[in-house]
């Protein structure tokens, strides 16, 4: 059978090896930090995959997208290097940000990737200016800011959708919904229940997809950033999803229901969905997936080893790169 | 009221993931938000109270449409208003998708409710029926494409169900039959009440189907000239109603190889060009094929089944096989029969016995 997708073969083996390797790497972190090898606090973004990857197959290096402290996927994604994240984690003076970042500041500004972000909901008036510098500029570069349930209901995130609305700005705001923020249900902190609404409070059109499906989001992300690349604004995309891990490693999840991560694992698992939908639609084989499941593994041991033998940054690089002389 | 009370319970479907879909980006569809959602289920409540419907069953959701209800029925018995009948919810678990409409259906059936109301439009409203048994629908407008759900007030909706299930229109004016298409790909069996539209293009992705150059076919059970949505295509070449116990099919071509485009309202907000082929008329109960042998079906505008070569296929259409109230005809009954009418003294009394205003 012909491949019926709307991506050539390699287009979908590089969607399956991004997705692959975001999950190989956090299900890698998982283990090393409860190990107590990796200082500070890892949040993993295993399970929400088809989201980042969906939507970042569509976008060029000159699109700028800002992340969360749930960041490595999106990092990833974007086409940060791997080994370079992973020893940044480890805080290495190899590492994206020279060891000084650790994991809640990746950034990669040749990559378009403005930074991951430990304050919630800061990364959206980011992309605001990033995608006002496009339309400047005259270049059809869009920015998309990433968020959780939870950090939608910050005053930054409010304010930047009017500011994107009124200016018109090429900006896609992904709200990604795992349904918790931190420990806390969307069904108690979010006031309208609908991210949906809310864009049309602003104006701007907003959908729903299912974040399980890469599919899903490959499709409606390519005719949002089409509209926003074309000039028609910006517009807001919640993504339902699940994440496989607390909110931060260490976290005990006690609120979740019982046996809710294992139905998670086992029916909204966006690999094993994609998987499903490529194999049987002749797209792909096994054989394919699988060697990529295998160079994936080689490279994540790789960079583990390698991060671990790293340097760490020395004590005179402290105030190295951390103030900007305009 | 007058005559004799049958059944008390009425299902209520509002599920808010309905109407969400990316037809909000390429055509302006409408985005009914959540509160209005929660209203629209309120004026249904006090047309089903007052014809005596004593308990409504309610589709669980966390996406806010619970929390307003809720709220708004404990502050109007707290003011001493008791428009509402009592309300339970379906205990079920909430996966935020339509499968909670078709798992509600299931319930509110087994649950024996006169009928379900369900809000949505052509899919949500095809959801239900594929899990609600014989039990009758009524649709309330408020999905992307509306034609199956006839535009009316849901207030008046409530009052035409009410007083259907409760016995007081007589079964052939409160209820009509409706034909459907069943389309089948091996084993697996899907339903359309309005359309199914076969795509040349073995691929499901965002569900919603908008894009029109891969369009092969169109079987439909009804279309209005005025209707909206690919049903809209039969409706401005060969109009069809609901009762006429058949079906039309249009072959579609692409527009640069037909003698023939029609610019037709395949979404709110989208006037596409179709390339018409030929349209043809379809038989109850028997089996037609695509024109491709590889692509996709969307039922009621939303794709969902793929096939090829290797599969097995079939589309069938279905006549009297779901009931859903006659709103009109439950109404006019109503009006003829004086059946919202009653003495001003009684009515008093009434009122005052249930303690409302």
């Amino acid at each position: 059978m012909s491949n019926p997708f709307p991506l050539e073969k390699g287009q979908l083996l590089e969607a399956y090896r991004r997705m692959k390797t975001i999950r190989e790497f956090e299900e890698r972190l998982h283990v090393d930090f409860a190990r107590g090898d990796i200082p500070g606090f890892v949040h993993l973004y295993a399970g929400e995959e088809a989201s980042g990857v969906g939507i970042m197959m569509h976008l060029e290096d000159q699109d700028r997208i800002a992340s969360t402290h749930r960041g490595h996927g999106h990092c990833i994604a974007k086409g940060v290097d791997v080994k370079g994240m992973m020893a940044e984690i480890y805080g290495k003076a190899t590492g994206s940000c020279a060891g000084k970042g650790g994991s809640m500041h990746i950034a990669d500004l040749s990559k378009g990737m403005m930074g991951a972000n430990g304050i919630l909901g800061a990364g959206a008036p980011l992309v605001c200016g990033a995608a006002l510098a496009a339309q400047k500029l005259g270049h059809d570069g869009v920015g998309v800011t990433f968020f959780g349930d939870g950090a939608s209901n910050q005053g930054t995130v409010l304010e930047s959708m009017n500011l994107a609305a009124i200016w018109n700005l090429p900006v896609l705001f992904i709200v990604e919904n795992n349904g918790y923020a931190e420990a806390t249900s969307v069904d108690y902190a979010v006031a309208s229940d609908s991210f949906v609404d809310r864009a049309a409070g602003f104006g701007m059109p907003g959908i729903t997809v299912d974040g399980t499906d890469f599919f899903a989001v490959y499709e409606a992300a390519g005719e949002i950033i089409k509209r926003a690349r074309e000039g028609a604004g910006p517009t807001l995309m919640e993504c339902k999803m699940v994440r496989f891990f607390g909110h931060f490693e260490g976290d005990a999840q006690t609120y979740r229901a019982p046996g809710e991560n294992e139905e998670n694992r086992a029916n909204k698992d966006c690999l094993k969905i994609f998987r499903a939908k490529v194999t049987e639609a002749g797209a792909l084989s096994d054989a394919d997936l699988d060697a990529i499941d295998s160079e994936v593994m080689k490279l994540i041991e790789e960079a583990v080893e390698e991060a671990k033998a790293a340097p760490l940054p020395a004590p005179e690089e402290l105030t190295n790169d951390v103030y900007v002389s305009y | 009221m007058k005559g004799t009370l049958q059944v008390t319970k009425v299902g209520i479907i509002a599920n808010p993931v309905s109407a969400r879909d990316i037809r909000r980006i390429v055509s302006h569809a409408g985005n009914l938000p959540i509160n209005d959602r929660a209203n629209i289920v309120l004026r249904i409540l006090t047309g089903l109270c007052i014809t005596g419907v004593e308990e409504v069953l309610v589709m669980p959701e966390t996406g806010g449409i619970r929390a307003q209800l809720l709220r708004t029925i404990e502050r109007e018995s707290k003011m001493g208003k008791f428009r509402f009948p009592k309300v339970t919810y379906l205990k079920m678990p909430v996966t935020g998708t339509a499968e909670d409409s078709v798992e509600a259906a299931r319930q509110m059936h087994d649950q024996g409710v006169g009928a379900i109301v369900v809000l949505g439009g052509d899919g949500t409203s095809r959801v239900v029926v594929s899990g609600c048994g014989n039990t009758p629908i009524a649709g309330v407008s408020t999905g992307t494409n509306n034609a199956f759900p006839e535009l009316r007030e849901p207030t008046v909706t409530g009052l035409a169900v009410g007083l259907a299930v409760t016995g007081q229109v007589p079964f052939k004016y409160a209820f009509s039959f409706n034909k459907r298409l069943e389309v089948t790909v091996n084993d697996k069996r899907e339903i359309a009440l309005v359309d199914v539209a076969v795509v040349a293009e073995r691929y499901i992705g965002a569900r919603a189907i908008w894009k029109t150059d891969n369009f092969r076919d169109l079987f439909v059970t009804f279309g209005r000239p005025d209707g909206i949505g690919m049903s809209s295509i039969i409706g401005l070449l060969a109009p069809l109603d609901r009762e006429t116990p058949e079906g039309r099919r249009v072959r579609l071509i692409p527009v640069d190889q037909a003698d023939h485009v029609l610019a037709a309202p395949i979404a709110p907000g989208l006037i596409e060009d179709i390339g018409i082929g030929s349209v043809e008329t379809i038989e109850p109960n028997q089996i037609y094929q695509p024109s491709v042998s590889v692509g996709s079906f969307a039922l009621d505008g939303e794709r969902e089944l793929t096939f090829s070569e290797v599969d097995a296929v079939g589309i069938r259409l279905q006549t009297d096989a779901f009931r859903t109230i006659n709103v009109l005809d439950c109404m006019a009954y109503a009006a003829k029969h004086g059946l919202l009418t009653s003495k001003a003294n009684n009515r008093l009394a009434q009122l005052s016995k249930k303690g409302g205003t």
